[in-house]
């Protein structure tokens, strides 16, 4: 039988200033009829190189060193312009990482979709605008007649994912391609897709190439999956056993790495005084207007609180508040209610004091915006310690801490690697010497293997130090390895405050026990 | 768009307009021009002098003398010409038509050239096309329109004869003369727009084609006329409206140097008359006429702006 796709010895070089960068190397993969592939590897690991690839739209520097790509038998590297065009959208469909950005956002839904149709089908703009209805219809889209005059700011990003796998499987491909479909969703969303994607699957018996940085996540749609590294398929294997029995040192390595809910990383409880609490906490954004419009709420009586060495897991979808929580917390939102802190309730950010704002630290998201590009680490670190009275000699020190040589003090944020970065703003927040550190998504831009190493991180500075952390993200399974207690957001309000343990129970919300269900967990 | 938005915006052009006759009787105020002198002439009796003063309340307290001016404009009334005696208000407007009239003409010349050129350099960037491309907007923006338009006349006009030197013919009465006479002076604005929003339209279609959504539209299998056309224009031009009534500002100023070299009775050739002879009710007209040109100009960007990009709402 004839793979759908076949790539063999692969190799692909980008020609850059420093001269040429390997991006895959030898790579051979086939996707057998109705397989679907599961491509796993960390970012520059190759694999988004390998779609663009297969799609024929590599960048200007890209040197193809040797192999074939064939579809079908057809070998996709000697086909002219023209060719091409009939093969993408036509016989390759893709899904995109990011609805948001993937759908030009000044043309209707509908037009986005039926231009496919009338380009490969040749249907007229009528019948391509009533086959779009149907595509929608068909990936469980409500009301598509309607959907399709709108545009693409005006729906969810679900909802954009789904008219982009509408788009990809318009035209009956022979083979989609998914780069990080659910990467960009939420939760629940990405879990939805993903049961779209298994349906739209065993209807069509379309094959495909599924990458991602989640291994777990592919386990559960893949029949096989690879695994690569610096350009190179390390392992191949049945998606079962790829998780049982890894062969390769980094697959096990990256098997490892998956936070699995039953395997607790933290064994002793909380003790000692509250640090923190919060009594009806709210947020409000944006102000009542003359001309109608509410003032939207960020989040709305929101209790709870935090001892001394507590982890608490703040989950919940975007937009669910669990960020606006962080900002008010840390004085960035003005907020309703009160903060209670050493026994004082503060009522506004303006009562923060210095006492208050050196005990309470934030990591942020993303290191790349909250370290200032021209100042050296150093700078960085040297900043909360003149401002709460530690010693310049203590910079070594807070290095070390988050096992960063002490020369890294020289050196700018972007000769650092993401991991890096965000070891030095841990180690920012607890030059501070703080009681609490918020968390807000601190592992949601780093790779698996990095994220185990932060984690681990933070363990080991909350034992020295008995820092307590409200660990703000949006993976309930590592939170499930490290929280004593998990706090669900949910368009605002905390619909439940559980002990960790109790997660499992009758009495959890039904919101909670569907973002459970959501969380892909490995097979095997 | 809402109805709101709509009266709320006019409204505002309405304040801006206020603050600015505010501004434009303060600076006539502080001219140094006795209004009773230009009338009557250096050698009046101060007798007669002083009866001038009083008819036309020119002892009155400066608030009072805004009051009648503001009073007699929102009636349509911009005074008489100190100069001429006639009233102000129409020979103004018949000469900001002029004005207009080569400011739609040089717009309208920017569009069809500066669009295909910035899209044509975007899509070879690097190669010959662009970087001719950009040397021609870098003299365009560089060169001020005096340089420009001598040139253009040196060439056009002196050595080969194609286009009338100066002077303007009304297209009532000669539609091709007409035209002729306003060929110079339309290249000379528009060349410094075409500059200006070649390399506007240039980068802003570069940083489309590297986007997300173009991408997609090109593994849809659209062919690269389609993708160009149909994805990246569109959304490469919106800013474009934005420079453009920017640009109107511009063009205001412009076109009083193209006028006076060129010989236009446009409004800056006008405005330009009133200030030498301390004509001060045509001064206050001509800047009123150009501010509230500027605020609609920029007013219709905006509504453009909506209807094209239905992210965009005003409520």
């Amino acid at each position: 039988m004839i793979p759908i796709l076949d790539i063999d010895g692969y190799t692909l070089e980008y020609r850059t200033r420093a001269g040429a960068v390997r991006v895959l190397d030898e790579v051979s993969l086939q996707i057998a009829p109705g397989q679907v592939l599961g491509l796993v590897g960390e970012s520059g690991s190759g694999k988004s190189s390998l779609a663009w690839a297969v799609m024929r739209h590599l960048p200007g520097n890209a040197q193809e060193l040797s192999g074939a790509i064939r579809l079908d038998g057809e070998d996709l590297r000697s086909m002219g312009a023209r060719q091409l065009e009939a093969v993408r959208g036509r016989r390759i469909g893709m899904v995109f990482q990011d609805p948001a950005t993937s759908l030009n956002p000044t043309l209707s839904l509908g037009r986005q979709v039926a231009e496919v149709l009338a380009r490969h089908r040749g249907m007229s703009a009528a019948a391509a605008w009533q086959a779009g209805i149907e595509a929608l219809r068909h990936v469980d889209l409500r009301d598509p007649a309607a959907l399709m005059r709108r545009y693409p700011h005006e729906v969810s990003g679900g909802e954009k994912q789904r008219v982009i796998i509408a788009t990809a499987f318009a035209c009956r491909p022979e083979l989609i391609i998914f780069d990080e479909p659910t990467t960009a969703l939420d939760v629940i969303t990405g879990a939805r897709i993903l049961e779209l994607f298994r349906r739209l699957r065993e209807e069509t018996g379309v094959a495909g190439l599924y990458i991602s940085h989640d291994l777990a996540l592919v386990s559960r749609v893949a029949e096989r999956v690879a695994v690569i590294r610096r350009g190179q398929v390390v392992e191949q294997a049945d998606a079962r056993r790829i998780f049982r029995a890894p062969t390769h040192d980094y697959t096990r390595a990256l098997v490892q790495a998956v936070p699995r809910p039953e395997r607790r990383l933290v064994t002793d409880g909380p003790g000692g005084p509250t640090v923190l609490a919060a009594r009806g906490l709210g947020v409000a954004y944006g102000r009542a207007r003359l001309f109608g419009g509410k003032p939207v709420m960020g989040a709305r009586g929101v209790d709870l609180e935090l001892r001394r060495g507590e982890i608490l897991g703040v989950v919940g979808e975007s937009g669910s508040g669990k960020s606006t929580l962080a900002r008010a917390f840390s004085g960035l939102a003005r907020f309703t209610g009160a903060v209670v802190f050493e026994g004082r309730a503060l009522a506004s950010p303006r009562q923060m004091d210095r006492a208050y704002r050196r005990a309470v630290q934030i990591v942020f998201q993303h290191p790349d915006a909250s370290l200032n590009p021209r100042h050296r680490v150093g700078a960085l670190l040297a900043r909360p310690l003149r401002l709460y009275g530690g010693a310049m000699a203590e910079l070594p020190r807070l290095l070390e801490q988050v096992r960063l040589p002490p020369d890294y003090a020289r050196r700018y944020p972007h000769q650092l690697s993401g991991g890096e970065k965000q070891r030095v703003a841990i180690a920012r927040a607890f030059a501070a010497k703080p009681a609490l550190v918020i968390c807000d998504e601190i592992t949601a831009p780093l790779d698996v293997s990095v994220q185990a190493a932060v984690v681990e991180l933070l363990l080991e500075l909350r034992r020295r130090h008995g820092t307590a952390y409200l660990f703000i993200t949006h993976d309930l399974s590592l939170v499930r390895q490290i929280a004593h207690r998990i706090a669900v957001m949910r368009r605002g309000e905390l619909v439940d405050l559980l002990s960790v343990d109790a997660l499992g129970s009758e009495a959890v919300h039904p919101y909670t026990r569907e973002l459970i269900a959501a969380s892909p967990t490995p097979v095997g | 768009m809402s109805a709101s938005w709509l009266i709320r915006r006019i409204l505002l052009i309405a304040y801006t307009l206020l603050v600015v006759s505010l501004l434009v009787f303060g600076i006539t105020q502080v001219l140094p021009a006795d209004a009773a002198v230009m009338l009557l002439g250096e050698n009046a009796t101060p007798a007669a002098l002083a009866a001038v003063r009083a008819k036309l309340g020119l002892g009155d307290p400066a608030w009072l003398q805004y009051w009648h001016w503001l009073a007699a404009l929102l009636r349509g009334d911009f005074g008489m010409s100190m100069r001429t005696g006639q009233p102000v208000g129409p020979t103004m407007l018949v000469a900001l038509s002029r004005s207009l009239l080569l400011a739609a003409l040089a717009l309208a010349l920017m569009l069809v050239f500066a669009v295909p050129l910035g899209l044509a350099a975007a899509l070879r960037r690097g190669k010959p096309i662009d970087l001719a491309a950009g040397i021609v907007s870098y003299l365009g923006v560089s060169l001020p329109e005096f340089v420009t338009a001598t040139l253009l006349l040196l060439l056009l006009a002196d050595r080969l004869h194609w286009l009338p030197a100066t002077g303007y013919v009304p297209l009532t009465d000669n539609p091709v003369d007409g035209l002729r006479h306003l060929g110079l002076p339309v290249l000379t604005v528009s060349l410094v727009l075409i500059a200006h929003v070649s390399r506007m339209v240039r980068s802003e279609t570069i940083d489309v084609l590297h986007s997300d959504y173009i991408r997609a539209a090109r593994l849809k299998g659209l062919s690269p006329r389609r993708v160009l056309f149909g994805h990246a224009v569109r959304n490469a031009l919106l800013p474009v409206i934005t420079i453009v009534a920017l640009d109107v500002g511009y063009l205001l100023g412009g076109i009083i140097v193209v006028e006076e070299i060129f010989a236009i009775p446009g409004i800056g050739r006008q405005l330009i008359v009133a200030i030498e002879s301390r004509d001060l009710p045509a001064i206050q007209a001509g800047a009123l006429i150009m501010a509230a040109t500027y605020a609609i100009a920029n007013f219709l960007a905006d509504i453009a702006y909506a209807l094209l990009d239905k992210r965009i709402r005003y409520d």
